[in-house]
Order: structure tokens, then C-alpha cells, then sequence
């Protein structure tokens, strides 16, 4: 369900919190194509220099989207810009914290555009994912 | 591989099961996909990266560093896709490669519907 945001600068965006699973990782896997050992195989894992097991980046990126289409609906499908650095692996076991905040607004003719920063954290505070995202979104409009 | 490289298209549909598995691994319930047929943008984008990956055979030891994307339209379970890629960048950093490329995904109609950059750092063989 949709959870409208203020639409104010400094605003925050509803965060979204994950917890890592291999389960999660193995069926992202399945569904993205990408079985690449180092996310699946914990043998082959364990023998590289991540010492086992990493998320997907797509696979934590996704929770970012997550958030932005809880905040802005169908303007974030159709209107959503991201631009992000994979800053640290995320690995089973890791919970996820992803967070973001209005850092600008654009007005213009009949639309707003939204700029957003958005950070993705572990349990440790340690940035994953950080970037920003934006959103053109129409005035006065129902995001739900 | 070589800046201006262009890689075959790739043509993919991202079907209801395909968009269930994925729903279920990010644990996505947003009520925008129930029974709507929508895709998730992030699905397409993964599905698009599938064939990137598949054209190029990574390395072990390839680290995904950066990601952008444009999200231009809504996909549909039933639209049939098509995903052009090419490098645009490679730059030298000691035993490392730094290399980016653009993607550009368009639906049955020619038109475009995701748009994005991706960056990888490849050990030099």
C-alpha cells in the first residue's frame, strides 16, 4: 500500500527495512538470471575475498525502488531517475535499512520535480547503497 | 571490448512468473503490482543487466560499482522487450578496469521504456 509523502524539502521518504536472506538472494537469482557463485555458492564464497556469500547489488537497489514507489506510486514507473554507488557488499544475515529525504523540489508547469537523496544502510550504520533519486510528479495529484 | 563496442540486442519478456519470483526475493507487496499486470521497473532493469552479463562473461573478482537508470515507461507482463547495449567507457586504473555501459530498453512499439548506465571494475586478464 502507498504511503503519500509531504511534499516539502527535508521531508522524509517511508524508509524500508530488510532482512538478508540466502533465501531471498538464491530466489533473486532465479528470478534475475544472475548465478554468479559469489551469490549463491557459499564453497566458492568462502574461498574469495568476500569470504562468503553477497547479496545481489540489484537485489538491495531494488529495496530503493521499493521505496520510492511506496512514496510516489505509478509517477516512480513511469518518471523515476536513479543514480546510485555500490559503496559495501550486503551479506545473509544483514539487515538492511533503506532511507531517503526530499533534498529539492522544482517547480514547474503542472509538475513538480523531486529530488531525492537516498541511503542504504546496514545493522552497523555502514553505508551499502547511497545515491539519489527523482521523480517528476504531477500537482495536486493522488500518488495512492 | 572497446569504448563504442555495441552488443547484440537482446529480446526478453518479464512474464507473471518471472515478476512473482521476483516480488517474493525483494519481499515487494506495494498493492501498485497485485493483479495489475505492471512490471516492476527494477525487474526490467535486472532482466536487461541479464543480458549485458551474459554478452560480456564477467570475471570472477568484477565488482558492480555504480548504477543509473531512467525509468521512461510502465512495462507489462505481456510487452516484449528489447535491450541494446554498449560500452561507453573504459578507463585504466593499475590492474583494474574501470568500464561503463549504457543500456537503452524499448517495448514492441519502439518505444523506449528504461534507459541506464552501468559501471564495472574488471581485473585485467
Amino acid at each position: 500500500m502507498s504511503t503519500p509523502v509531504e511534499l516539502k524539502e527535508g521531508a522524509s521518504l517511508p524508509a524500508v527495512k530488510k532482512n538478508i536472506r540466502q533465501d531471498n538472494i538464491n530466489l533473486y537469482a532465479k528470478a534475475s538470471g544472475d548465478f554468479n557463485p559469489i551469490h549463491i555458492d557459499a564453497d566458492y564464497a568462502r574461498k574469495t575475498p568476500l569470504g562468503g556469500t553477497v547479496a545481489h547489488g540489484m537485489l538491495i537497489l531494488a529495496c530503493v525502488s521499493q521505496m520510492m514507489t511506496n512514496a510516489f506510486g505509478r509517477d516512480w514507473l513511469s518518471g523515476g531517475r536513479l543514480n546510485v554507488r555500490f559503496r559495501a557488499p550486503a551479506r545473509p544475515g544483514d539487515v538492511i535499512t533503506v532511507s531517503g529525504s526530499i533534498r529539492h523540489i522544482e517547480k514547474g508547469d503542472g509538475h513538480q520535480m523531486i529530488d531525492c537523496d537516498v541511503l542504504c544502510s546496514n545493522q552497523n550504520d555502514e553505508p551499502v547503497i547511497t545515491g539519489d533519486a527523482k521523480v517528476k510528479v504531477g500537482d495536486n495529484e493522488n500518488r495512492n | 571490448m572497446k569504448a563504442g563496442q555495441e552488443f547484440p540486442p537482446a529480446v526478453f519478456q518479464v512474464g507473471s512468473i518471472t515478476v512473482d519470483d521476483y516480488l517474493r526475493a525483494v519481499e515487494e507487496d506495494n498493492a501498485i503490482y497485485q493483479n495489475t499486470g505492471l512490471v516492476p521497473p527494477m525487474a526490467v532493469a535486472a532482466l536487461a543487466l541479464k543480458s549485458l552479463i551474459s554478452a560480456i562473461s564477467m570475471p570472477s573478482g568484477t565488482i558492480h560499482v555504480s548504477q543509473e537508470f531512467e525509468f521512461i515507461d510502465t512495462v507489462n507482463t505481456q510487452d516484449t522487450l528489447t535491450s541494446h547495449a554498449g560500452v561507453s567507457r573504459i578507463q585504466e586504473r593499475g590492474k583494474l578496469h574501470l568500464i561503463s555501459v549504457d543500456i537503452n530498453v524499448s517495448n514492441q512499439k519502439q518505444k523506449p521504456v528504461l534507459a541506464g548506465k552501468t559501471s564495472f571494475i574488471l581485473p585485467v586478464p
